[in-house]
């Protein structure tokens, strides 16, 4: 590793990560907030990440880029969403440390000191949670309560609160993770399940908004179920689905059995039509025609699995301890 | 590496709709060469459609920048893909082999893309069509349209000039090569329209049947999917599988107060219809999962964004 030159500074021991979407009014001060807050620290880096917004938001932060080098900016090609702009913000990160937030300031820069010495105590992910949050009741705060209980209870990661975005990772754990569609709201979950991540949390101190609007809204409900289930698959049965499809094939055979058995019973009752004696057995067929179904597409589940988990995936993050 | 010897190539796939190719090539010829730029025109076609590409060894003959390129196999995104990797110029231009719109527009098109738009497509404000192709142009419009949000008024115009390493940015295949434009926006390429008017000559009246509608309309359901769901194939298994499945549920539950209140249900075909919405529905959520499973276990593989650009380069520090 050559370091060219004194201008040239070497890698950052922090990266912080944001990704912005139409902030051009939050830009300005989330910038001085974070460089206020990371005064004390050696060496940091800030990536900003642009989301293609439709705003001045990339020339803002262009601006800002121009008067200090510490400041970065990525610009995407068009709007990716939350989750894109932040892998595209952690594939350009090059700090050992890395922290993510929101840009539009409801996280505060100041806790991140506290998330990174709380990460060097010995966890790969420290995930900030909201303690009194300044947010709508029924349409944010009810559903995020909801959502983190569910989560909670699926994937087994104890994250009180898994939407607020404020986050410390180490490398190590970022390298083995990929997010894509929307996982960046299971994130502790997906860090748990693909990179046995050593996972905590902190509370951190939540704003009101003061510029722009909210990018959400109820309609994610069914969105946020659809990929509670994906999530569930992967944390649960991870590099085995013909575990999850044989148990729900299991599942669907036990209620052709129960059908079978109704067909029996009611054969001595009801046979006064031929339609008796149909109905019962024909749903039986149905539920043992799904779960024939069901195991193969397991199979064909181990077969995506042998094929497109590559040879040179990296091993879960390993400790040794000294003895 | 192909080389880059002239300003423009214009690749013509020739499928389907007959027009002299030596009328094509000298009507769109013409204005190009007015603008002073240097081009060849690559005709790629099939070799079962010699009859039609007889005529262009006259050209070459007569000294005109004519190259004719065969594949055996494929349709017309094959023909596009094959004209790229052939092209000997950092543009290219995709002209169809009909008269689709006046030639005059060309130049303007090129020169969009030489100002910094990766594609630029031509947009038939005026259609001179019949009413059931302007009517199925309208439902191709209000389908597709708004997998453009809005920015794009004609999706299916041939007529485009672009930046040649372009097609080999776009996953391009099947019969996708139609939604270029469309494709390009979503890779975040950045797309512009030119206007143009619809060829004196272009037929009117011509009605396609109803093979090809069905095909479009599949095609357009592809390309429905492709763009919405790609990464999150269990939001549309899901969504089909929960509403099939809670119907079944639904129908399931009522039978089961009825046989609880006592009357027999071992006679009623709607249990049988009941037990096959819950399975169906259950295949379909079960479909989405397993395609859950496919896109995470290669979202190491794929960067999923594309980058317009970054404010300062990355720091190299490897030696």
């Amino acid at each position: 590793m050559a370091i060219k030159g004194p201008s040239m500074s070497a890698r950052p021991e922090l990266s912080v990560v944001v990704p912005l979407y139409n902030e051009e009014d939050s830009v300005p001060a989330l910038v001085d907030a974070i460089r206020s807050a990371l005064a004390a620290e050696s060496s940091w880096e800030l990536v900003l990440v642009d989301d293609g917004s439709a705003d001045r938001t990339a020339p803002v932060a262009e601006q800002l880029s121009a008067s200090d080098s510490r400041i970065r900016l990525i610009q995407l090609a068009r709007n990716y969403g939350q989750t894109q702009a932040m892998q595209a913000g952690f594939d350009a990160a090059e700090g050992d440390i890395v922290v993510s937030m929101d840009g539009d300031l409801q996280n505060d820069p100041a806790d991140i000191p506290k998330l990174v010495s709380t990460l060097e105590q010995g966890y790969d992910l420290v995930a900030g949670y909201r303690e009194r949050r300044q947010d709508k009741m029924i349409t944010r705060k009810i559903p995020s309560w909801v959502a983190n209980r569910l989560i909670r209870a699926i994937t087994g990661v104890m994250i009180r609160d898994n939407g607020c975005s404020l986050k410390a990772y180490r490398r190590e754990a970022l390298d083995r993770m990929y997010l894509y569609s929307d996982m960046h709201r299971f994130l502790p979950a997906l860090a748990a399940a693909t990179a046995g991540a050593r996972i905590t949390e902190v509370p951190v101190r939540h704003h009101a908004r003061r510029f722009g609007q909210s990018k959400y809204g109820l309609s994610r409900i069914f969105k946020i179920l659809a990929d509670l289930l994906t999530i569930t698959m992967i944390s649960w049965f991870g590099e085995r689905p013909i575990m999850m499809f044989g148990l729900a094939a299991a599942g669907a055979s036990g209620l052709g059995l129960l059908f079978f058995a109704l067909s029996l019973h009611s054969l001595d009752a009801t046979r006064q039509r031929v339609a008796d004696a149909y109905i019962y057995p024909a749903a039986a067929f149905l539920w043992l025609l799904l779960a024939c179904y069901l195991v193969m597409l397991g199979l064909i589940g181990e077969v995506a699995v042998r094929r497109l988990k590559g040879r040179e995936t990296l091993l879960p993050i390993a400790i040794e301890r000294s003895l | 590496m192909s080389s880059r010897t002239y300003d423009l190539s214009i690749a013509v796939p020739v499928v389907e709709r007959p027009v002299p190719l030596d009328q094509l090539y000298h009507e769109f010829s013409k204005p190009l060469r007015d603008a002073g730029y240097s081009f060849e025109f690559l005709f790629v076609s099939h070799p079962w459609d010699r009859a039609r590409t007889n005529v262009l060894a006259a050209l070459s003959v007569a000294g005109e920048p004519v190259r004719l390129i065969e594949v055996v196999q494929g349709g017309e995104t094959t023909l596009l893909k094959v004209a790229a990797a052939n092209a000997r110029s950092r543009i290219l231009v995709t002209l169809p082999a009909y008269l689709q719109i006046e030639a005059s527009v060309l130049p303007e098109l090129v020169a969009r893309v030489r100002d910094g738009a990766d594609l630029a497509v031509a947009w038939r404000s005026q259609r001179r069509d019949s009413i059931i192709n302007r009517l199925q142009n309208r439902i191709l419009h209000v389908l597709v349209g708004s997998l453009a949000g809005g920015r794009l008024h004609d999706v299916a115009c041939g007529v485009r000039a672009l930046r040649t390493d372009l097609v080999s940015e776009i996953p391009l295949y099947g019969d996708f090569a139609r939604f270029l434009p469309l494709l390009a926006l979503r890779e975040g390429q950045i797309v512009e329209e030119v206007q143009a008017t619809v060829h004196h000559q272009a037929m009117q009246g011509r009605v396609y049947g109803p093979g090809v509608y069905l095909r479009r309309l599949i095609d357009v359901l592809g390309l429905f999917f492709l763009i919405k769901f790609t990464d999150k194939p269990l939001r549309f298994f899901g969504l089909v599988g929960t509403s099939i499945a809670s119907i079944g549920l639904v129908l399931m539950i009522v039978l089961l107060i009825q046989r609880l209140t006592g009357s027999g249900i071992a006679d009623r075909p709607l249990l049988l219809l009941s037990v096959l919405l819950v399975t169906l529905g259950m295949q379909s959520i079960a479909l989405g999962l397993i395609g859950e499973m496919i896109v995470h276990l290669s979202a190491p593989q794929q960067q999923r964004y594309r980058l317009r650009r970054t404010s300062s380069p990355a720091r190299t520090d490897a030696a």
